[in-house]
């Protein structure tokens, strides 16, 4: 099969929520040795892409957008080891640190946007529910993030978010580390306020509301 | 002194209308939309059910005397107060399908518990609020702390009356509830009618 046609099919695959058939295509371009990077560029890149196109006007609902993602999940996870076994690496488009804020037990919001981040070419560090906002900089110092992406699903704790934008001002890392803000009590308003980079009001506005802070 | 026994309920029917899944889901009103992946593991989500839910209620009704006199109280004759949840298991597996990157199906199970804990609620609420008309006393809607002027800290005033770690139920410092599907509730009891904005049809 050339290789226009299988690019075609991963992309099909991811598009239509095909998790075994965006595996075993994964497993056979590691097999027959392809240029993983090119795959992954364009093969299952163009499908997730795709899927958030066909989201946003309207056609695909948010389980199809899930299912895309966990196609593109599970292609990387057979071809990013491989990658790092010849010493190369993909392309990253940023390093993120998530979590919900201390108090909040609530990740299910969380997990989703997680999950379409690293769908979409994001380095995701996931540090669960109820997280200190401590946790949140010494991790993304740790890591040398990019972005902290904090969730909060209550009014008692979206404060948080506002508290952890003045310690990373009170430690000058405000501006370094880009901030993204969501949950269910959270608007652009909000976000506007406490200074926030970001702001998304779902998993697929997270994708795009992150690239276009990079 | 409260007069009142703590009441404790274990049998429910839990029904779960598709339609109210998919809006969840993000579908809208029209279940045209919905594709047959997603109609899939919702049917295979809602056969599991019976094996994790334990839905359970406890409650106890207070002479208005006997409660704090939260404003949220004023001109009841009794208060009903109630916490009731679908149990753990269902949320651990969910966490478990998520841990596999199996994220639909981990949502839609997140979202059936929902669902769940919401019908739990409602058929508490109807017993309760038959329990009311039996004392010839208009109830109230079920109202939860976190709600209008109910401060989401009274969580604790709740978990101080009823036994909660009777049905598993606890409070964390920030007063949620774990298990997270899990819901607390008073319902006011009322002489005059027109105190409540229940509809009794």
């Amino acid at each position: 099969m050339n290789k226009p046609v299988l690019f075609e099919k991963m992309k099909s695959a991811v598009i239509e929520g095909n998790k075994h058939e965006a595996e075993f295509l994964a497993q056979n371009a590691v097999e027959n040795k392809m240029e993983l990077n090119e795959v992954i560029e364009k093969g299952y890149i163009p499908g997730i892409q795709k899927a958030g196109d066909l989201w946003e006007s309207g056609e695909y609902f948010l389980p199809e957008l899930i299912s895309s993602a966990e196609c593109m999940t599970s292609a990387m996870k057979i071809l990013q080891p491989e990658l790092e076994k010849a010493g190369l690496s993909t392309k990253s488009l940023g390093k993120v640190v998530i979590g919900t804020i201390e108090g909040d037990i609530h990740d299910i919001g969380k997990n989703l946007v997680a999950s379409m981040l690293a769908a979409n070419g994001f380095e995701i560090t996931d540090l669960g529910a109820n997280v200190k906002l401590e946790k949140f900089i010494s991790k993304s110092q740790e890591i040398n993030a990019d972005f902290i992406c904090l969730s909060s699903l209550l009014t008692t704790t979206m404060v948080g978010q506002k508290k952890l934008i003045t310690m990373l001002k009170d430690k000058k890392l405000f501006g370094h580390i880009k901030v993204m803000v969501g949950g269910a009590p959270v608007n652009s308003q909000w976000a506007r306020d406490i200074g926030a980079d970001g702001y998304a009001e779902n998993a697929m506005t997270a994708v795009s509301a992150a690239k276009k802070l990079i | 002194m409260n007069s009142d026994k703590i009441h404790k309920l274990e049998k429910f029917n839990i029904k779960i209308e598709d339609r109210r899944i998919f809006i969840r889901l993000g579908y809208g009103t029209s279940s045209g939309n919905v594709n047959d992946q997603t109609k899939k593991i919702v049917l295979k989500a809602k056969n599991k059910l019976p094996s994790l839910l334990q839905p359970t209620a406890v409650f106890k009704i207070l002479d208005y005397e006997e409660t704090n006199k939260h404003p949220i109280f004023k001109d009841a004759k009794k208060v009903a107060l109630c916490i009731c949840t679908i149990g753990i298991g269902l949320e651990e597996a969910s966490s478990k399908l998520l841990e596999k990157n199996e994220i639909l199906d981990g949502l839609i199970l997140d979202t059936l518990g929902s669902e769940a804990a919401e019908d739990v609620a409602r058929q508490t609420d109807k017993y309760i609020a038959n329990i009311a008309k039996e004392m010839g006393l208009w109830p109230s809607k079920r109202f939860s702390p976190g709600y209008s002027i109910w401060d989401i800290q009274d969580q604790a005033y709740l978990f101080n009356i009823l036994p909660a770690e009777d049905i598993g139920v606890r409070l964390t410092d920030s007063f949620m509830m774990v298990p997270r599907k899990s819901v607390s509730f008073r319902i006011n009891f009322y002489e005059d009618k027109n105190k409540t904005s229940r509809s009794f049809s």
